[in-house]
């Protein structure tokens, strides 16, 4: 009888500790436990991947890291997917999803946006020296990762150059490993997505792979948050604007895409100032 | 007073009714979900992307059904091919059968699809992959991998039933001068047919559910489709319950189908045929009318064969001993020609796998099996950055503990008389086992926390889907267990006037729990090897890790993979040989009947 009593104590316990952990509003609930939850992801190279030493590093990682101590938090980190990273913004699982994310209308309708903090667009990795424009993937296999941008932007791409089965010659994986993959033993003749994701990839095995033709739709990333909670977009904002100011930004960005490092991706835009 | 109400049915049913009506009012309109359901994006068109999305789905069906029905098939020709070689004379076919089934039915048929799709086409030489390539080798690769995987279940169903024939009737067959193949056709198949077909029909249900894993080398069908629906219009929770209802709808009709044909199967005198029969016979008509049609000819063939005098004239006399000969020397050659093949093909692969490097392997060995444990600088990973294979085990050690009680309970609960349990359980059970396992943790990992308005670790999210997943399995364990203990058991405790929890606690379950042993281990193995689905919310187990590795060292998937298969065959293969130690002491009477 004494187990079941116990047991029962346990039930009631967990029910009231799943009461207290409703999410209020994120910025209150910020500023009180000096914690942020930011979702990132962990199969993109250079943006958020786990090294040789088994650590989850990558450019995202340091911003996130870079926001929570302007603000003097901590944060804690959060796996993320392509899949993942917008439910969990809008279960409130997440404060901030800084995964790679590109600033959609679509997208808007369901979360909100800081500014964007990343200046990216799309192109197609391929064999060197095999294509040499778009036109030339038309009747090609083309790799994507499932649920992204760039899937429905390679479709629409496909079928304006007159490609009659487009839907069927893009393929979408789940992961971008898998994309380089099918890549990599020739199932597909291109992989498309943001071009520095293709950079990274493409760095592994130098000499094998280039970026053919154009940027074909501007990917600007922002970091997706919550709907509705301006004090908190607010202060996310200032944050990324306090960062390009200080000139902290420039150094992380140069860390992962400066011109010493396999995936050199030259800074030309300037994120959105306000005086 | 109150115990002659709950034995009145009527008021177990209003009590049923009562307790829904609450649960709808309570999930309808006094919870908040912070959700805003939109149902018209599963029937209208999306003004975004300007298609009806719907379609799609239904599209996503078609094609979950296509690649069902084409691998059951080829898993069906390729089962009955193994199965006979288990228990083949000949060596080599046995032991080649015995090692494709042990095989493939101890590793995770995610590690075997993206070694089908990832890995192989490297090791084959550049014009062969080209040839492969021209063709669908997505919707293929992920077909065929899923036979393979199948018939090595369906090769051990027909191995079961084909040893369940008393070995006197081989004997007597064969004494009776049938030769092999008529003693399988006319005397061993029939018999053994009745009972292989309920297993091998529950065979072809975990196929059509695992047909979803498909999703993973990038074919289209049903759950990818829904998997689309929400990373378009992020209506996740609207398009996993269609895709649920779906599956579930998919797995009742192959369940009805089957139910019919157990029932066809019991010799039923004519006048207790109920409405059940009747409509299977309806059902079966077309299918007996063309059976009909193709045994004629067979039959007329065969019944001039039987006819035939056995007084030759010494020419015939000696066509015939010559075709005896040329049968039993292609006999040889066909057997001499498996052996080369078979040979050829083992040094082939022997020299693919010493050309590797291993070392890759040996040196990340220990992030396979253990990830970074001990570590406790990253607080964002629980049990101190355990992760890899022991992650796995420990997964699976807990969801096949915790799920016991619920089987237990469940179990109980659906041979309770009382509706009040008996439904609740009964839905629990079909619904869970109607869906793919990877419907559940989608369930559990996007929609549990909108419930509970808590969020868990994707570890805990995975195991929690485990243990539900196996929970209603294990139910059905517990159910088959304890309808094996003979009614007079519990009628003798009952009389002796020992309460139900008692005669439970003390005579029913002692005895039911022995028997059950060898298939719970069973399941164990199934949910060890179900962990490497978790992969797709990102938990850090085995086969997370190895994608995690491969992604970092990208030349070298074929290594890795292969580590990967062997390590999960490891343990899944002691943890089989155990279970089939206890099965032999449980019952030692068993004789290995041979062909």
């Amino acid at each position: 009888m004494r187990s079941w009593k116990w047991q029962m104590a346990a039930v009631a316990l967990v029910l009231v500790w799943a009461q207290t952990a409703l999410a209020g509003p994120t910025f209150d609930r910020v500023m009180k436990t000096k914690v942020i939850r930011a979702g990132i992801m962990t199969d993109s190279i250079p943006g958020a991947y786990y090294n040789e030493k088994k650590e989850w590093v990558g450019m995202d990682v340091d911003i996130a890291e870079e926001i929570a101590r302007r603000m003097g938090c901590k944060l804690e980190r959060v796996a993320v997917s392509n899949k993942t990273r917008i439910a969990f913004v809008q279960q409130g699982r997440i404060d901030m999803s800084v995964a790679n994310m590109t600033h959609k209308r679509e997208r808007d309708r369901s979360i909100d946006f800081s500014i964007t903090y990343f200046f990216d667009g799309q192109k197609i990795l391929a064999p060197k020296g095999k294509f040499k424009e778009h036109k030339d993937f038309v009747g090609q296999k083309i790799a994507t990762m499932q649920g992204t941008t760039s899937e429905i932007n390679v479709k629409n791409l496909l079928k304006e150059l007159g490609d009659p089965k487009y839907e069927t010659n893009v393929i979408s994986f789940q992961k971008e490993s898998e994309c380089f993959q099918a890549l990599r033993m020739g199932r597909v003749a291109g992989w498309s997505t943001d071009s520095t994701i293709l950079l990274g990839y493409a760095a592994q095995v130098p000499g094998e792979f280039e970026l053919v033709g154009d940027f074909f739709s501007n990917e600007p990333y922002g970091i997706g948050l919550p709907e509705d909670d301006s004090k908190w977009r607010d202060e996310v904002n200032f944050a990324i604007q306090d960062m390009w100011a200080d000139g902290t930004y420039k150094k992380i960005y140069d860390k992962w895409y400066g011109p010493d490092t396999p995936y050199y991706f030259p800074l030309t835009e300037k994120i959105e100032m306000w005086p | 007073m109150l115990r002659r109400w709950f034995e009145n049915t009527a008021f177990q049913y209003a009590g049923l009714l009562v307790l829904i009506g609450l649960a709808v009012y309570y999930w309808g309109w006094v919870f908040d979900f912070g959700y805003d359901f939109d149902w018209t994006v599963l029937y209208e068109v999306n003004k975004t992307y300007g298609i009806n999305l719907g379609h799609n789905l239904i599209a996503g069906l078609k094609l979950t059904i296509w690649i069902s029905l084409i691998s059951s098939g080829i898993a069906l020709a390729l089962g009955t091919f193994f199965g006979l070689g288990r228990i083949s004379h000949f060596k080599p076919f046995y032991w080649f059968s015995t090692c494709y089934v042990e095989f493939f039915r101890n590793t995770p048929l995610l590690i075997q699809l993206f070694f089908w799709y990832f890995a192989l086409p490297m090791g084959l030489p550049a014009d062969l992959r080209e040839m492969l390539f021209e063709q669908n080798f997505e919707l293929w690769s992920a077909t065929i991998g899923l036979s393979i995987y199948t018939a090595s279940f369906m090769a051990e169903v027909i191995r079961a039933g084909l040893q369940s024939i008393p070995k006197g009737l081989l004997e007597a067959a064969y004494s009776s001068g049938l030769s092999y193949f008529q003693a399988l056709r006319t005397v061993i198949l029939p018999l053994a047919f009745r009972a292989i077909i309920p297993p091998l029909g529950s065979e072809f249900l975990n196929n059509m559910k695992n047909s979803s894993l498909a999703m993973v080398v990038g074919v289209a069908e049903l759950c990818w489709q829904s998997q689309q629906i929400e990373s378009l219009t992020f209506r996740g929770f609207e398009a996993t319950t269609a895709a649920t209802i779906l599956y579930l709808g998919l797995s009742l009709t192959i369940s009805a189908i089957l139910n019919m044909i157990n029932l066809r199967l019991q010799l039923v005198p004519p006048r207790q045929r109920g409405l059940a029969y009747r409509i299977s016979d309806v059902f079966f008509y077309p299918f007996e009318k063309i059976w009909a049609a193709l045994a004629h000819p067979v039959h007329l063939l065969l019944a001039g064969q039987r006819h035939r005098s056995l007084h030759y004239t010494p020419f015939q006399a000696l066509v015939h001993r010559l075709m005896k000969g040329l049968r039993i020397s292609a006999g040889w050659l066909f057997r001499g020609a498996f052996v080369a093949v078979l040979l050829y093909g083992l040094v082939e692969a022997a020299i693919g796998l010493a050309g590797l490097k291993w070392s890759v392997v040996w040196t990340n060995l220990s992030t396979l099996l253990i990830w970074r444990f001990p570590s406790s600088d990253n607080p964002n990973e629980i049990l101190w950055g355990l992760g890899g294979l022991s992650f796995s085990l420990l997964m699976a050690l807990i969801a096949i503990s915790v799920s016991f009680g619920i089987g237990l309970v469940v179990g109980l609960g659906r041979m309770a008389n009382n509706r009040m349990l008996c439904i609740p359980c009964t839905l629990y059970i079909e619904i869970i086992r109607g869906n793919p396992l990877i419907m559940v943790i989608f369930w559990v990992y996007f929609f549990l926390p909108i419930f509970i308005k808590t969020y868990l670790d994707v570890f805990w999210s995975a195991t929690i889907a485990l243990t539900l997943f196996t929970g209603a399995y294990l139910a059905e364990i517990v159910r088959g267990g304890i309808q094996n203990i003979p009614p007079g058991q519990s009628e003798a405790a009952m009389s002796t006037g020992l309460n139900y929890f008692q005669t439970m606690r003390y005579i029913i379950l002692p005895q039911a729990l022995k028997q059950m042993i060898p298939a719970i281990v069973g399941q164990f193995i199934a949910i060890f090897k179900d962990t490497s689905l978790a992969f797709v919310i990102g938990v850090l187990e085995l086969t997370f890790v190895a994608q995690g590795l491969n992604n970092r060292l990208m030349v070298h998937p074929f290594e890795i993979y292969t580590t990967v298969a062997f390590l999960y065959f490891v343990c899944c293969y002691s943890m089989s040989l155990y279970a089939r130690r206890l099965e032999s002491r449980l019952s030692p009477e068993k004789v290995r009947l041979q062909m």
